[in-house]
């Protein structure tokens, strides 16, 4: 019997799973890795413990569950989380630790560049919006500040290229990761000039650029021998993160949008054609020649939830936090919608999506005197919510969206679910997996073993669970709401980037 | 309250007992000049304060004591008060000569009755600590009444007994430093600051009980929770951290294998070779080969 592999390499752990050819999962495991701040902005995380982290989980898994029931592996397919940096020299030694998507280093080098003419150009050939998170300010940081490292690296890297060329020795990047780097000329399909002008490098220091079906090339021999594997596996360039949980919530028609919230949160839709926002807020990342992932990421989401249930959670009877959280949303049930007037801007994070100010922050607005302790619970899973649909209202602009999907474990807690049809105003479908993303893996590598004719099929067979419709009374009330919240989070720049200064 | 001072060597009442280098309780009624400058303990001091508002330095650190106060003062630190004075108030204390490791670890003595295994925890985590302070811990002014009880009055075992005592001291403390320095409901943070322990001293053989009592919790809940949280066993995500380190030494040339693989915790180069070929299917000798260049 044949099966798939599909690799995560996320955010703050690597998720490995294994498929049987219809899409059966046959098992699953996963492995921490560490992300160190050294400094205030930065987020590092150590290439090698990633792939030795991978390795282990991998070959556990192999051991446990695959070569004991006979199980041959077809493929092995990567994804992984956007936007991280490695510099490696010319041998392909790491000159350092891999930057995540969460470094804000680059702050300065997006401002400059967000002020510049050449803004309006990056953005119409790269179709991805000037952030400190994108590794093309990232070298261009590297370059003024690490002189020493950028002089020395031979390539710059992600995290998946690193893991990839550990195990076939080839440096390559497919073109949905290769958009998340802000370089890619999604027209063109190739490196943009005037990108690799500003970061100040040239093609050569890039991996090479290869379709998500491409083969990564062979395991090696030691590779091969330790985990018990043959030669004849293709190795998937595979895609992002993001581009996989979109296909793994099955949505792949231009008037659906889905929502993924978990820690943080994102709102996609899939389109043939790249959506051409003017102030440049909507990120389009290539999958196939013809085919788009396009929407707005959240630094908001059940993060700043589990945020609000450790400050003012009741930890008496509560065994740990997702009790504490449950009995948080029990209470705010009892609260009626909008919260008696009480509003919550979720930056806590600073904020990407529709606003990218990493200087925002949050606050409580509208408080009176009988607000109660639960009307803050509400408030914050509103406010929460209310920062997605700033997202959708962006998209709505580009695509007409008729119905949404929902996934992650924040946005599929039913309360939320009925919060979000209602303040859309559109029926929403729970996709309960919660692993939307190593099914989009599995999908795409089942595709490409001919299992499914195209993207398209396999995402109609992914199964929706449960449909929540809207209530009109409700969104009424919620739009009204919203109509504040927007106007709050626009005033404030000024004071935004002030307090922050101070923090 | 009974004021005391027992003094090894100057006073008698510490004969049987060469590990305790000083146990007193005083009651200060009145400011004097020089009467509590800033010196240099010879063992592990431990201080209760029973009444008053106390100003210590220790360690170079400042800080503010109140009633119900335990506060801990490793050997070789500097501690007193800056003025040279002692605050209105009464306190009670010992010093424990205590041995100090090459490695700068503490052990408690053959007087104690702990294991080797729990007492080298405890004596690592009181070197790792440095917060002196462990606030509300009246157990340990309980204890410290109940050692100086003893030794009044000589009763049958009571050099059993006082040993002992020292033993459920250095426990007592141990373990409310470990809670004290843990948030409760955030077990991310938690284990985010045993890693940094972990890496800051690699070399260190670890064991499951001294990473549980870093963590603050005992070790079938901290398994549990590490489980968890990584997917991986304490030790096996403890392995991991090894290798990786033992691999960006191996990428320079200049650490021999031996010296990494002590380095990084391993027991010995054959250790490091075994474990690292059965991850990698390189022996370390043959990773280095493929990664290193001929320029």
């Amino acid at each position: 019997m044949k099966c798939i592999i599909t690799i995560e390499l996320g955010t703050n752990a690597v998720r490995i799973f294994a498929f049987d050819l219809n899409g059966i999962v046959i098992g699953s495991m996963k492995g921490f890795y560490p992300t160190f701040h050294s400094q205030p902005d930065y987020s590092e995380q150590d290439p090698e413990q990633i792939f030795i982290t991978m390795l282990y989980v991998l070959k556990n898994l192999l051991n446990e569950k695959i070569h004991p029931k006979k199980y041959k592996v077809a493929s092995i397919c990567f994804s992984s989380s956007m936007h991280s940096l490695l510099a490696v020299d010319k041998h392909g030694v790491p000159l350092c630790n891999a930057f995540t998507w969460a470094d804000n280093r680059a702050k300065n080098e997006a401002k400059e560049i967000r002020g510049s003419a050449l803004a309006d150009a990056i953005y119409d050939s790269t179709g991805t919006p000037l952030h400190p998170m994108s590794p093309m300010l990232k070298i261009a940081w590297m370059k003024k500040n690490d002189a020493q490292t950028f002089k020395q690296a031979g390539k710059f890297l992600s995290i998946k290229s690193y893991v990839i060329y550990q195990l076939t020795g080839e440096y390559l990047i497919d073109y949905s990761l290769a958009c998340a780097t802000g370089m890619l000329n999604i027209h063109t399909i190739n490196w943009e000039t005037q990108a690799l002008d500003f970061a100040g490098i040239t093609p050569d220091k890039l991996p090479q650029l290869v379709p998500v079906f491409a083969s990564a090339g062979k395991l090696k021999k030691a590779y091969q021998n330790s985990l018990g594997l043959k030669d004849d596996i293709k190795i998937l360039a595979g895609s992002s993160d993001g581009c996989m949980a979109t296909l793994g919530a099955g949505i792949w028609k231009s008037d659906k949008a889905t929502i993924t919230i978990e820690d943080s949160s994102a709102v996609r839709v899939v389109g043939n054609k790249m959506l051409h926002d003017e102030k440049k807020r909507v990120f389009n990342y290539l999958i196939t020649e013809d085919c788009f992932v396009s929407g707005g990421p959240s630094n908001s989401g059940g993060g700043i939830f589990e945020w609000f249930a450790k400050q003012f959670g009741d930890f008496t009877t509560a065994y740990d936090i997702e009790s504490c959280m449950n009995s948080l949303l029990q209470e705010a049930t009892k609260v009626i919608t909008g919260s008696e007037g009480i509003l919550f801007l979720p930056y806590l994070l600073g904020e990407r999506a529709p606003i990218w100010n990493p200087d925002a922050r949050g606050m409580y607005f509208g408080i009176n005197i009988k607000h109660e302790r639960q009307h803050f619970i509400r408030a914050t899973i509103e406010g929460i919510l209310y920062e997605i649909y700033s997202i959708g209202k962006m998209l709505n602009e580009h695509r007409n969206i008729s119905s949404l999907s929902v996934n992650g474990s924040f946005a599929t807690i039913p309360f939320c679910a009925q919060i979000i049809s209602d303040m859309f105003n559109k029926p929403v479908d729970v996709t309960r997996n919660a692993n939307s993303v190593s099914i989009g893996a599995f999908l795409l590598a089942a595709t490409d073993m001919g299992i499914y004719k195209s993207l398209d099929e396999a995402a109609s067979q992914i199964e929706v669970g449960e449909r929540y419709s809207p209530a009109e009374n409700n969104h009424k009330i919620y739009m009204k709401y919203f109509e504040i919240f927007e106007s709050l989070t626009n005033k404030l720049g000024d004071e935004f980037e002030k307090i922050a200064e101070l923090q | 309250m009974l004021q005391f001072l027992y003094q090894q060597g100057a006073t008698s009442g510490l004969s049987q007992f060469p590990h305790i280098l000083e146990l007193s309780a005083k009651k200060n009624a009145s400011i004097q000049l020089q009467s509590f400058p800033e010196q240099v303990v010879e063992g592990l001091c431990i201080y209760f304060i029973n009444e008053g508002r106390f100003e210590w330095k220790i360690n170079e650190q400042r800080h503010v004591l109140f009633p119900g106060d335990v506060v801990l003062i490793l050997p070789g630190q500097k501690f007193g008060n800056e003025k040279g004075i002692l605050d209105l108030g009464s306190i009670t204390w010992v010093q424990i000569k205590i041995q100090k490791l090459e490695s700068g670890e503490l052990v408690p003595g053959k007087w104690s009755g702990m294991s080797d295994h729990e007492s080298v925890a405890v004596g690592k985590l009181l070197s790792l600590n440095n917060n002196p302070v462990l606030s509300k811990l009246t157990d340990g002014g309980r204890i410290l009444n109940s050692i100086a009880f003893e030794i009044h009055h000589h009763e049958l075992g009571f050099v059993t007994r006082i040993n002992q005592l020292i033993d459920e001291l250095l426990i007592t403390i141990t373990r409310q430093l470990t809670k004290q320095n843990n948030p409760p409901r955030d077990f991310p943070k938690v284990f985010m600051n045993l890693e940094a322990s972990l890496r800051k001293d690699l070399s260190h053989q670890w064991s499951v009980e001294e990473m549980a009592a870093i963590a603050g919790m005992g070790t079938t809940l901290f398994n549990e929770r590490v489980k968890n949280f990584t997917g991986f066993t304490p030790i096996n995500y403890l392995i991991n951290i090894r290798i990786s380190e033992a691999i960006k030494l191996l990428k320079k040339k200049e650490v021999s294998i031996t010296d990494i693989a002590l380095d990084t915790g391993f027991y010995s180069s054959q250790h490091f070779s075994t474990t690292f070929k059965k991850l990698t299917g390189y022996t370390p000798g043959e990773f280095r080969k493929n990664n290193s260049y001929h320029e």
